[in-house]
């Protein structure tokens, strides 16, 4: 009775202290251990019946023989597999609710060149897209602050060039500061472009239709813009270094410092062989790490992306072919062209509303000829490795945080394969959202007969 | 000077308002287009009237004659389809079958009833100024005829047969009302109802069925008025019923099919322009005898445009192919007659015409599609198309053959009167030419 | 619509375009090496077929003059048959998409709130790409319907998808026709410019509704009245026939099937009391995101449902939308059908069919059901189409795995018991098409060249751009 008494006391002081001390970014202390699972580490061979052992936050053990220590939470998932959450590599979830609704929408600010945004601080925790969106098993995003096509939402402004800092978030947690997983992972550049417009649209909107030289020329300055505020953040950099007694801190071009340092890797998103090749041109020439992003048309692009290790972001494979003599598949068979030339990629759902069918895409590129096992490396490990946080998340290995999903069935790219369980750093994630409360009230809904005549 | 003087005669004699020279052509080849070709014969021309043609012509003393031995004689050449004359908006579309053709602005149309884009009573004679530098452009090309449409809107208007030539419009007149000019144009988001292609259509088909049950209104009521409520005035539909064809665009062959489907809805016979796709239409045009009006424009990737534009093999290939549209349908026995669709300049034309000739189009259907399949298929060829007796006196004298290489137009004859044809200059320089219209920007 | 992410999509028109010709002489059937065995028996063996209707099973189905001839587990082969091999491959009935925009060249007539006159049959395009791949990806029909402009929308248009046949030949014989209408945000603000179209409100699109219909009704009585005259023998001038009025009649008389586009429960049910009040059914409900709310009343009133299976919040009104949708709506009784709205889902529908196993637990039967036997059912083709029975038409999807799986790919469509697709020679096409593209190019480049002398050198340097090699 005593013992009892005690013990009761010390759980109460000890789950008491943890209220009284600064809620630190991992919620509470809890040891799980996830029993009679088979694990598909990712980078390593799958592997039946064993237990899993997440403490603090982290996977702490992988084995037939694991124990769980005192006060951890067991959970029998027999017949389940635990697989690395996924990784979303380009998405604005969080940064948008309603698209139809501007208000709404936080991607795409104005002013040309902003190195200096921060996206994560925009990111809504409570955003109803984050349960949605995780539930099918995704638990960290690469948010985009420059969206992730065309310029404000609803607005004609054309896109900026130097969009912000994207960072890699975790699809959950109670503040945006708990979310974020690596603050500053990229800086969004959108390379210059000439607007395609059709000659019916430009009649439609009654717009004139630029010549075309005027168009290149038009590009090619903003090209030559982009390279002179590289060049003026140099210059800065080389100020600061030096000592200069009239320097003033600039923001804009103190968020470019990670940058020129090689820290913070540019995604420049480029499509179409000819802005591909200027943009690998600039990145090399300003000797910076690249990821490409929004590229659907590599032309021959694909061996210098190799020869230089430009790593590429692929969009959905559910997409229409770029243009009207395209092979109708072009879209799913793109991952495997990357992957037989040696191309290094990730996938992102470059969206919000359809962020939830990731795993879909993916299962289509490996109907198309990409292998199954890349196929799960490029929403795993490869963006880990991308995104250089390989050493936190991107595979169930020890050491790394607790980011799993647990599925019912051995195939996460199935539709008919459902996330029982998900943990992220190591807590367990509420799988409920606003749909699945909406299916439970209405499925409750008493029957009602005729509609009744007002 | 000689040039001058015989021009001055040649005014001298339009402003006597004296009758067109009695003259005959000698010994020249000539190619009556209804019949064989006369290696050396005589053309004879009375009153603006083809007298005689033939081997064996006597002609007449006191007769101007004009020897034919490096000449050749062809009838003059209709342009089938238009806007000699017409005062062209800064930058016309010239009977394009899928150019936008801005309407005037007018007040949001709520539906059919509102009558959008449509101004069928209007005829292009009315608009037609013979001042117009259009006219001697055209004249100068070997036109001697042009079937000129108002362009601007859905039901645009009515066609009208014109002389390239003449003292003043009215005497210009072959045939006031030749057809009603018709276009797939929305009228434009802001104008309000209709604003999709679909929308064109319904509303054709509602214009022409209301003209129907209009024409059967005003009938019953000029019967016996008593009773009866008035027929309200409705000049839209009286310039519907007042033409006797309608001319609908088609570039792609599904959209010939469907042009044809939709005559039959208007209940009204079709002429069909534009036609690039025409080679590909053939059976549904034999099928239901529609003729076509042939776009010597043929399509070509626009300038200036990204070089990196990827054109779809479906545009690749109608771009290569629209030029066998003559031909193709020359060997399916289907009516067609050429237009020059925009083309201003003599050199253009010829490279347009070459390009008919290389895809196949024998020499002999070409001139016919520019002289009496043009007339037939705008009623005229019982007086215009062909050199033969009573028929009006149009004619291009040519030395070599015309749209040969090195062939130059001698003299040009409309309504038997003489007209020289300013020659092309190859570079534009200050008052080299008084076109007033564009030149637009060199290739 | 769903907005694809490239950029480039926000500014080049959203709709196909014109498509491929015959080149170099060959028909586009060649062409597209549609190897249309044209009226042939033909028996495919050994696959596991699921009928919907009847069953999932190995076994044969013999196709005969357009028809399912025979289906079973132990079907003989009829001499001189053309046997395809099925073995370790899966057959549905062809997919019916309830709900589609392609191959028309105008989809919206948005100038006005009432545009029954105007019908998308009046400008099919067979030449759209987007039949091609549409029916690639196993779609045997669509319905092509009218935009969601206008309160009252225009026609709409059934086609088989027999891609390279022309327009009147993608029309599906004997359909009853149909119009579109379409409540809450998408008529309201279609009028572009503020309170440049009435209606502004919920409020007003139930008026336009009811006031057409009551237009309708003064003119039948209109030319009831007329008629009656000429019977007594009387002199009178028929009225205008306004071909606008006269489709609302059809709708009256029970003769044209409404699809109306909606999302919010109340408009659901405001919609279902006009009908009621004007005595005729809403054939479907389309998209009906909140349809769950109200599947009660949907059912009693017999409207069938055509919905996503997991779109939301592009629009407020589509923020309670949710994927069990379909899932409560079928157990409480409705007809529901999983449809696109999109030329790029249509080509998986399979795929979005088995969501409904995932957000409420149907069956694998149930899921397939959706894209076949249901739609066929709410558009009254379920004689002809829908499941593989005997006596129905020859239209059948072949995927290489199961079909509900995120790996199927389909490997041959045949509609009216000819093969309109096949994966293989799909691909050799391509191929064939990039070799014919860069024949074109020369030779246009060729002709153009002695015109070009001191032409802009930047053209001739960026050229070889477009005779790239094949992706």
């Amino acid at each position: 009775m005593r013992t009892r008494m005690i013990s009761f006391a010390a759980t109460v002081v000890f789950t008491a202290i943890p209220a009284l001390l600064p809620t630190p970014a991992i919620a509470q202390e809890s040891v799980y251990l996830l029993k009679n699972v088979t694990v598909h580490p990712v980078t390593s061979k799958t592997v039946e019946n064993v237990s899993v052992l997440i403490s603090n936050g982290k996977i702490t053990g992988i084995g037939k023989t694991l124990r769980a220590p005192a006060g951890a939470k067991v959970m029998d998932l027999a017949g389940m597999h635990v697989f690395p959450g996924m990784i979303d590599s380009a998405t604005d979830t969080g940064l948008t609710e309603i698209s139809a609704v501007e208000t709404t929408n936080d991607t795409g600010e104005l002013g040309e060149f902003n190195p200096q945004i921060r996206v994560e601080v925009a990111v809504n925790p409570a955003s109803e897209h984050f349960p949605v969106v995780r539930a099918n098993g995704t638990t960290t995003m690469l948010v985009l602050p420059g969206g992730t096509g065309g310029g404000r939402a609803g607005g004609d402004q054309a896109p900026k060039t130097i969009q912000g800092q994207a960072s890699l978030v975790h699809t959950d947690g109670w503040t945006w500061e708990e979310m974020t997983l690596n603050a500053g992972t990229g800086l969004q550049i959108r390379w210059p472009s000439i607007p395609q417009v059709s000659p019916r649209m430009a009649a439609m909107r009654g717009i004139r239709v630029p010549k075309f030289e005027e168009s290149k020329k038009k590009q090619q300055e903003q090209v030559e813009s982009l390279k002179a505020f590289f060049e003026g953040a140099r210059r800065y950099q080389q100020a600061k270094v030096a000592g200069d007694p009239t320097f003033e801190t600039d923001l804009k071009l103190e968020a470019m410092l990670p940058v020129l340092e090689g820290k913070r890797k540019v995604v420049i998103m480029a499509n179409t062989e000819r802005y591909i090749k200027e943009a690998v041109a600039f990145a090399k020439q300003q000797k910076l790490p690249m990821v490409l992003a929004g590229a659907t048309e590599f032309g021959d692009t694909l061996p210098l992306l190799k020869e230089n290790n430009i790593p590429v972001i692929l969009g959905p494979t559910y997409e229409l072919p770029p243009n009207e003599d395209d092979a109708y598949d072009y879209a799913a068979a793109l991952p495997a062209k990357l992957y037989k030339a040696g191309v290094k990629f990730c996938f992102g759902s470059y969206g919000t509303q359809f962020a939830r069918n990731l795993p879909y895409n993916v299962a289509n590129a490996v109907a198309h000829g990409l292998p199954l096992e890349e196929g799960l490396k490029a929403v795993t490990i490869y963006p880990a490795e991308i995104w250089g946080v390989a050493n936190q998340i991107g595979s169930v290995e020890e050491g790394k945080w607790a980011d799993l999903i647990v599925t019912d069935k051995g195939d996460p790219l199935e539709t008919t394969t459902d996330v029982k369980h998900m943990f992220i750093k190591g807590q367990p994630v509420n799988l409920e959202s606003k749909h699945t409360k909406l299916y439970e009230k209405y499925l409750n809904r008493p029957k009602t007969t005729a509609p009744e005549k007002p | 000077m000689k040039k001058a003087f015989l021009a001055l005669l040649v005014l001298a004699a339009s402003v006597l308002a004296g009758p067109p020279p009695h003259l005959a052509i000698r010994n020249a080849r000539i190619i009556p287009v209804s019949g064989p070709v006369i290696e050396k014969g005589t053309v004879l021309v009375r009153n603006g009237l083809i007298e005689a043609v033939g081997t064996n012509v006597t002609v007449p003393a006191g007769v101007w004659v004009i020897e034919g031995d490096a000449l050749t004689v062809y009838p003059g050449l209709i342009d089938a389809l238009s806007s000699a004359g017409l005062p062209q908006p800064s930058s016309g579309n010239r009977g394009s079958a899928s150019g936008p053709a801005t309407p005037p602005q007018t007040a949001r149309a709520w539906g059919p009833e509102d009558r959008p884009g449509t101004t069928s009573w209007q005829k292009a004679i009315d608009l037609f100024k013979p001042t117009e530098a259009s006219v001697a452009a055209a004249r100068n090309m070997g036109f001697t005829t042009a079937v000129v449409f108002p362009t601007s809107g859905i039901a645009a208007g009515q066609g009208s047969a014109v002389q390239l030539g003449g003292e003043h419009a009215g005497a210009m007149v072959l045939e006031p009302s030749v057809g009603q000019y018709l276009t797939m144009q929305p009228t434009g988001p802001a104008a309000g109802y209709p604003s999709s292609l679909m929308g064109v259509i319904a509303y054709l088909k509602q214009l022409y069925l209301d003209a129907g049950q209009y024409a059967k209104a005003k009938q019953l009521y000029a019967e016996n008025p008593k009773g009866l409520a008035r027929p309200t005035y409705d000049r839209a539909l009286e310039g519907i019923l007042a033409s006797p064809r309608v001319l609908l665009p088609a570039d792609r062959s599904i959209h010939i099919t469907r042009m044809i489907a939709l005559s039959k809805n208007l209940g009204q016979p079709l002429v069909i322009y534009g036609g690039a796709e025409g080679y590909n239409a053939v059976s549904a045009l034999q099928a239901s005898n529609t003729p076509v009006l042939v776009n010597l424009k043929w399509p070509e990737a626009p300038a200036d445009r990204d070089p990196n534009t990827e054109d779809s093999l479906t545009t690749l290939t109608l771009r290569a192919k629209a030029p066998t549209t003559p031909a193709t349908l020359a060997k399916g026995s289907v009516k067609f007659a050429l237009y020059t669709g925009g083309i201003e300049k003599a050199a253009d034309l010829q490279s347009s015409v070459q390009r008919a000739l290389d895809a196949g189009l024998s020499r002999e259907d070409l001139i016919r599609a520019l002289t009496l399949s043009p007339a037939e298929i705008f009623g005229l060829s019982d007086r215009l198309g062909s050199i033969e007796p009573g028929k009006i006196a149009n004619l291009v004298v040519t030395k070599g053959e015309l749209f040969g290489k090195d062939s130059k137009i001698e003299h040009v004859f409309i309504d038997g009167v003489k007209y020289e044809p300013k020659p092309e200059s190859p570079r534009r320089g200050p008052g080299a030419s008084n076109s007033a219209t564009e030149e637009g920007d060199r290739q | 619509m769903r907005i694809p992410f490239t950029w480039l999509r926000y500014f080049l028109p959203l709709r196909p375009n014109a498509l491929l010709r015959r080149a170099a002489g060959m028909s586009i059937g060649a062409l597209f090496a549609v190897s249309t065995l044209f009226a042939q028996t033909i028996a495919i063996q050994n696959g596991t077929i699921y009928t919907v209707t009847k069953g999932t099973f190995t076994g044969t189905i013999v196709l005969r003059d357009g028809k399912i001839a025979a289906v079973g587990p132990n079907v003989s082969v009829p001499a001189g048959a053309t046997v395809i091999d099925a073995k370790g491959q899966h057959i549905i009935p062809g997919i019916i998409d309830c709900h589609s925009h392609i191959a028309v060249e105008s989809i919206n007539e948005g100038s006005v709130s009432v545009s029954a006159m105007v019908g998308v049959g009046d400008n099919v395009d067979p030449e759209a790409i987007a039949i091609y791949r549409a029916l690639a990806g196993g779609i045997t029909i669509a319905n092509v319907l009218h935009g969601s402009a206008n309160s009252i929308g225009g026609q709409n248009v059934l086609l088989k998808m027999r891609w390279g046949k022309d327009a009147d030949a993608l029309l599906f014989e004997g359909a009853t026709p149909s119009i579109k209408f379409a409540l809450g945000e998408n008529p309201k603000r279609a009028g572009n410019t503020p309170a440049a179209r009435y209606p502004a409100t919920r409020m007003g699109v139930e008026d336009v509704i009811r006031e057409a219909f009551t237009d309708a009704k003064n003119y039948q009585k209109r030319w009831q009245d007329y008629e009656a005259k000429k019977q007594r023998g009387e002199r009178a001038i028929p009225p205008r026939k306004d071909l606008k009025l006269d489709t609302l009649v059809e709708i009256l008389e029970g003769k044209r099937f409404v699809h109306a586009h909606c999302y919010r429960a109340d408009e659901i049910l405001m919609l279902l009391h006009i009908a009621d009040d004007f005595g005729f059914k809403i054939r479907t409900l389309q998209h009906v995101l909140e349809g769950y709310k109200v599947a009660d009343e949907i059912a009693a009133h017999g409207a069938g449902a055509s919905t996503f299976s997991d779109w939301w919040a592009y629009k407020v009104e589509a923020y309670d939308a949710i994927p069990y949708n379909a899932a409560i709506m079928h157990k409480r009784g409705v007809l529901v059908s999983l449809n696109s709205d999109d030329a790029e889902l249509m080509r998986r529908l399979n795929t979005e069919a088995a969501k409904v196993m995932k957000y409420g637990g149907l069956s694998e039967d149930e899921a397939l059901a959706m894209i076949t036997i249901n739609p066929a059912k709410q558009l009254a083709i379920e004689n002809r189409v829908g499941s593989i029975e005997v006596g129905k038409d020859g239209d059948l999807v072949i995927y290489d795995k199961h079909p509900l799986s995120t790996y199927a790919v389909v490997q041959k469509v045949f509609i009216d018991g000819q093969e309109y697709f096949d994966q293989a020679k799909a691909h050799t096409e391509v191929s064939q098409r990039e070799a014919e593209r860069e024949r074109l190019l020369k030779e246009e480049a060729a002709r153009k060249k002695p015109e070009t002398k001191g032409k802009d050198k930047a053209e001739d340097a960026e050229k070889p751009a477009q005779e790239r090699s094949s992706k």
